[in-house]
């Protein structure tokens, strides 16, 4: 055949190509950058920077702010996130279920999806307003006698942190329930009936066939959360003064490395320091998490072998 | 195999990971709760168009010089200055700064071939730059600005080291304006040169607060927020923020977390929050408190452009059932301060340092052209006659406060019967700037006072609620600005 001629082996390399060049570009030279940055001093108002070794790092863990900001961002995203499956996996079981039978189940996926496609400028500044010191909330709770005088919520560390926790799980269970609900459904419906046939009530059958099939979803979920929360910014940034006021209870990392980025001087040698150091943490935990969840039916097949 | 591919896999999550941790996603400068005051202005001036980067075509056969902005106030200036030079094309582009946009674009490009000629720099940021090597040296214009007479503050401002290196078309000396029926019930008398006795300094305004919250039975505030005065104090410093690299701390501030305790313990002010709704409110008397009672604000801190763009657009309700029109004086206030302003550079690398250097001194330290924006002779028509590409919604309306002494004087009685001193109740606008102007001081001035001052805020309003003590609000301060100073010696 004439068509033989043509040498088809390495045609797959070209496809994967822009894939592998995207990824050398926009994936690993920032992280190259990221890492020899965090050694300088380097600053955007100077042309020259020095090599300073951990100084960086040394300052960074020397400060409280920078641990207050790791402990702020861990508490806001374990409240947000145990919230957040537990009522997308309840959501999920009940929209999957044969017994419920819930009818309208893809308006009720859109309507839970729909906060996540609100701008977070927006949502924080409603909440800004309706939680002010004038503003609805006080009005509403001091006419109908529910608390004496006003109160300056937006002072309050533990409101606005409770705000953050719920803005965040309110725009994102939506997100996870769509997720958790496809590996649900990707489960075969005569596992289920066999269940039944022996007797097997719904918690036994989410027990026993739904959890441990959709822990590869859990995984996921559980890893891109944990991502998207180590890199919380937005809402904690717009909802007060943009420095994690007040005193300081939802300064996140993000917001931290940002307001380095963006002081008089622009430090990006110091603000990449705190980049690294979410780097190494949120890559741990994402390690130790694969490996705690990891298929044992792998090990056990190897050791049979 | 899938373990390889696991681990590849994770490499890439991990790997984008960083990529979004090292690029925050929207750099947002403008905070919700303490935006920054000098950016309203920016948002709310008749002449600022949305659409962005607004650059102009070059045209052909003309030397190009390129402008770059946050407002598009100085196109204006732009269009009058081709009028003059025929020969050039100003290329204009205006860069938000709402969100810190400006600041950012205009960082990232210092040192590359892509830095414009001319750049105009916000009062928040305009140090930085000077302190910098970037701005090229326009000492040799010194003598224009002594010509006219400009007021020392806006070219201090400019100055680093000896070297004077941006100017200001605009001078923003701060007022404090109060309410003439307020005045005259608790005082006795709405007389401009009456209050200014009573309320001279800021001890004398602590009294007279006393007694405005007494025969008002608790229901008027001297003042919106305690931000409201803050300039006041860091204005009057006799020490920098920062001497010898080392953050100090002048008696003026100590007495500002005194005066700030004092009007939050007794009541003396609303608790509201600058650039915010119960912060709005009080200027058009539709406070009321979380029960319903309505509640007034006194006076507000605030500089020349304060006037017709926060004001004067705020007096009425938006249900129009309140204004304040027609209800307001005008004094220098307890302490001289100012608060915002533009101001132009000429960045080192330019080729064309004398045009730029010409464009700078036309925009600033022209007697002619410092008329015609203050006195509203910039219509768009006038403009459109120059370039008939002219946005319908350029134009300049009188009233801007310019930095030469000689043409304010010159131009001062033509706004006896303006809109806003009308909205005064008669007392000349610019006459109250005027007064104010000759006696501010911006020699203390340094590019970290911005984010030190800021950094302040929270710390203040803790102590104020008492969550925390003293020692323990100087020493959060002092956390929250070796975070964004790390090279700064903090005792």
């Amino acid at each position: 055949m004439v068509r033989s001629k043509i040498n088809h082996n390495n045609t797959g390399y070209w496809f994967i190509a822009p894939f592998v060049i995207g990824f050398l570009v926009f994936g690993l030279y920032p992280v190259y950058n990221t890492i020899a940055l965090s050694f300088t001093d380097t600053t955007l108002m100077k042309a020259d920077s020095n090599f300073i070794a951990f100084k960086n790092f040394e300052r960074l863990f020397a400060d409280k702010t920078f641990l207050t900001a790791i402990k702020n961002t861990w508490t806001l995203w374990i409240m947000n996130f145990i919230p957040q499956i537990g009522i997308a996996l309840l959501l999920s079981v009940w929209f999957t279920s044969n017994r419920l039978k819930i009818k309208g189940g893809g308006i009720w996926r859109m309507l839970f999806y729909l906060p996540n496609l609100l701008m977070p400028a927006a949502i924080a500044a409603l909440f800004f307003s309706l939680f002010s010191f004038y503003g609805p909330v006080n009005q509403f709770l001091v006419r109908g006698g529910y608390i004496p005088e006003a109160v300056d919520f937006i002072r309050s560390p533990s409101v606005m942190r409770g705000l953050v926790v719920f803005i965040q799980w309110w725009m994102w269970f939506g997100q996870t329930t769509i997720l958790i609900m496809a590996g649900m459904t990707s489960i075969s419906l005569s596992l289920y009936e066999a269940a039944v046939m022996d007797g097997a009530n719904t918690w036994k059958m989410f027990r026993y066939i739904t959890a441990p099939l959709i822990k590869p979803v859990l995984v996921y979920v559980l890893v891109t959360s944990l991502v998207g929360g180590m890199q919380m910014f937005d809402i904690p940034m717009l909802l007060t003064d943009g420095r994690g006021s007040p005193a300081n209870s939802i300064l996140t990392n993000n917001i931290l490395m940002y307001m380095k980025f963006r002081s008089s001087q622009g430090h990006i040698g110091a603000a990449s320091s705190v980049g690294v150091v979410v780097f190494i943490m949120t890559s741990f935990v994402s390690l130790l998490i694969f490996y705690l969840l990891r298929e044992k039916s792998d090990e056990k097949m190897a050791k049979g072998n | 195999m899938k373990r390889l591919s696991m681990i590849f896999s994770v490499l890439i999550v991990l790997s984008m990971i960083l990529t979004a941790c090292t690029t925050p996603a929207t750099p947002t400068e403008g905070p919700v709760a303490q935006a920054p005051a000098t950016e309203v202005p920016a948002v709310e001036e008749p002449a600022a168009a949305t659409e962005v980067p607004a650059a102009v075509e070059p045209a052909a056969g003309k030397t190009v010089l390129n402008v770059w902005s946050f407002t598009n106030e100085i196109l204006t200036m732009a269009v009058a200055f081709e009028k003059t030079h025929p020969d050039v094309d100003v290329v204009y582009t205006m860069i938000p700064m709402t969100n810190g946009e400006y600041q950012t674009k205009l960082m990232a490009t210092l040192g590359t071939d892509a830095v414009p000629d001319v750049v105009a720099l916000e009062a928040a940021f305009v140090k930085s730059y000077v302190e910098s090597d970037f701005l090229a040296d326009l000492s040799d214009l010194m003598p224009y600005a002594k010509e006219l007479k400009m007021y020392p503050f806006v070219y201090e401002v400019g100055t680093y080291d000896g070297i004077t290196k941006a100017y200001a078309y605009q001078a923003t000396p701060g007022a404090l304006f109060y309410r003439r029926s307020l005045a005259k019930e608790y005082f006795g008398t709405d007389d401009p040169v009456e209050i200014q006795k009573i309320l001279g300094d800021m001890d004398k305004y602590t009294q007279a607060a006393a007694v405005v919250k007494e025969k008002s039975g608790g229901n008027t505030y001297m003042v919106a927020s305690n931000g409201d005065f803050m300039n006041l104090f860091y204005a009057n410093r006799e020490q920098p923020w920062v001497v010898d690299n080392t953050l100090t701390v002048d008696p003026m501030v100590d007495k500002l977390i005194e005066t700030a305790k004092a009007f939050r313990d007794n009541g003396y002010e609303a608790k509201a929050t600058q650039w915010q709704e119960g912060w709005f409110a009080g200027m058009n008397d539709s406070l009321v408190d979380a029960e319903g009672n309505p509640k007034k604000i006194f006076s507000y801190f605030l500089p020349t452009w304060g006037l017709p763009y926060v004001l004067a657009p705020n007096a009425t309700s938006a249900d129009k059932s309140t204004t304040t029109v027609g209800d307001w004086g005008v004094i220098a206030g307890p302490l001289p301060y100012q608060w915002g302003g533009t101001w132009l550079g000429v960045m080192k690398e330019t080729s064309k340092m004398d045009l730029a250097k010409e464009f700078v001194r036309f925009c600033t330290l022209d007697e002619e052209n410092l008329t015609n924006w203050a006195t509203g002779v910039y219509t768009n028509e006038y403009l459109k006659a120059i370039d008939p590409n002219v946005p319908d919604s350029q134009y300049q309306a009188a009233g801007d406060f310019v930095g030469s002494q000689v043409v304010v004087e010159k131009i001062l009685p033509s706004f006896d019967n303006s809109e806003m001193s009308a909205f005064l109740g008669g007392q000349n606008s610019y006459g109250g700037f005027a007064a104010a102007a000759p006696s501010v001081n911006a020699r203390l001035m340094q590019g970290s006072d911005d984010a030190i001052q800021r950094a302040l805020n929270d710390p203040l309003n803790s102590y104020l609620e008492g969550t925390v003590t003293l020692d323990e609000m100087w020493q959060l301060w002092k956390d929250a600005v070796r975070n964004e100073f790390p090279d700064l010696d903090i005792p």
